[in-house]
């Protein structure tokens, strides 16, 4: 049987698009095809990956051109119809920024630039991205200047009440405080889902710890979404 | 015609930059100044048509602002 087929979109400044495409293709068992951000069709419509890096040089805001492209028009007419979409850190930017995930991402509370591993915790392992992890805390890398999630309380207890958190900087053991926020991100969240559960959005770098005997816990994650496909 | 179209973030709304800003003149000794928001505007030359306000709206709602964490206001220069 022919190998499935996963999207990632890239933008003039995408730069994690290359280290994605070798760990989907390594750890999910799939072809992908990079689709330029101008091009208005996605071939490829199993799953679409939005990748890390900066997008029209995060002008304005952080994602806030790259709503506008029309790949992205066209992932948003996917979304609807259940294709699953996953956004690494400027992929997450750009998601909110174009309202199919909640909140908004700004500038880390100290405005540093953060580069370093950081503990993950799987909050919700309900969702079909995360229901294959074992671990119940991941290290990833983490790296962003605009990181901190912020949202009205409203929409934070929404989020709570259908249970899209699905990420939180946390301690090696799992524990959520204030010491364990590395951006001021409200209560500590690193990737949420859209009220569906079919679009996942994540600041940490699942494909930057997958080819390094130290760190390959994002080999899991990877792993765990061949059963969306 | 000139409009300008004013960005601010939203009251509550943790700004590290304006913050930092506010120390610095807390530290230039002026002991009077409560509190700095910072924002941003943009001056757009626009065609005048019937719609002119109407798009402007749409441009600072859906482009030039988020409405989640910004403000924007919109005067004719």
């Amino acid at each position: 049987m022919p190998k499935k087929v996963v999207s990632i979109i890239v933008f003039p400044g995408s730069n994690c698009d290359r280290d994605l495409n070798i760990a989907v293709q390594k750890y999910m068992n799939v072809n992908t095809k990079l689709v330029w951000h101008d091009d208005p069709s996605i071939p490829n419509q199993e799953m679409i990956f939005i990748p890390g890096g900066f997008s029209f040089g995060d002008y304005l805001r952080s994602g806030a051109l790259a709503t506008k492209s029309p790949s992205i028009k066209e992932v948003i007419r996917l979304s609807k119809k259940g294709v699953p979409i996953i956004g690494i850190c400027n992929g997450f930017q750009i998601l909110t920024e174009c309202k199919l995930l909640d909140g908004a991402l700004i500038d880390n509370h100290k405005r540093l630039f953060i580069c370093k591993e950081s503990f993950i915790k799987i909050e919700n392992k309900n969702t079909s991205f995360t229901q294959n992890i074992k671990k119940n805390v991941v290290k990833f890398p983490i790296a962003h200047a605009q990181g901190r999630f912020y949202t009205s309380e409203g929409n934070l207890k929404s989020l709570e009440d259908n249970n899209q958190i699905v990420f939180k900087y946390s301690s090696m053991n799992g524990k959520t405080g204030k010491s364990e926020n590395p951006n001021g991100s409200i209560n500590n969240i690193a990737g949420i889902t859209n009220k569906n559960k079919n679009i996942l959005g994540l600041m940490p770098h699942p494909e930057r710890a997958v080819e390094f005997k130290e760190n390959n816990d994002g080999v899991c994650f990877f792993k765990g979404l061949q059963n969306l496909l | 015609m000139i409009y300008r179209v004013y960005i601010n973030f939203k009251k509550g709304i943790l700004d590290p930059e304006a913050e930092a800003i506010k120390k610095t003149i807390d530290n230039m000794g002026y002991n009077t100044v409560k509190r700095i928001s910072k924002g941003k505007f943009f001056d757009i030359e626009i065609s005048s048509s019937k719609n002119t306000l109407k798009d402007l709206e749409k441009i600072s709602s859906d482009l030039l602002s988020n409405p989640i964490i910004e403000n924007f206001r919109i005067i004719k220069k």
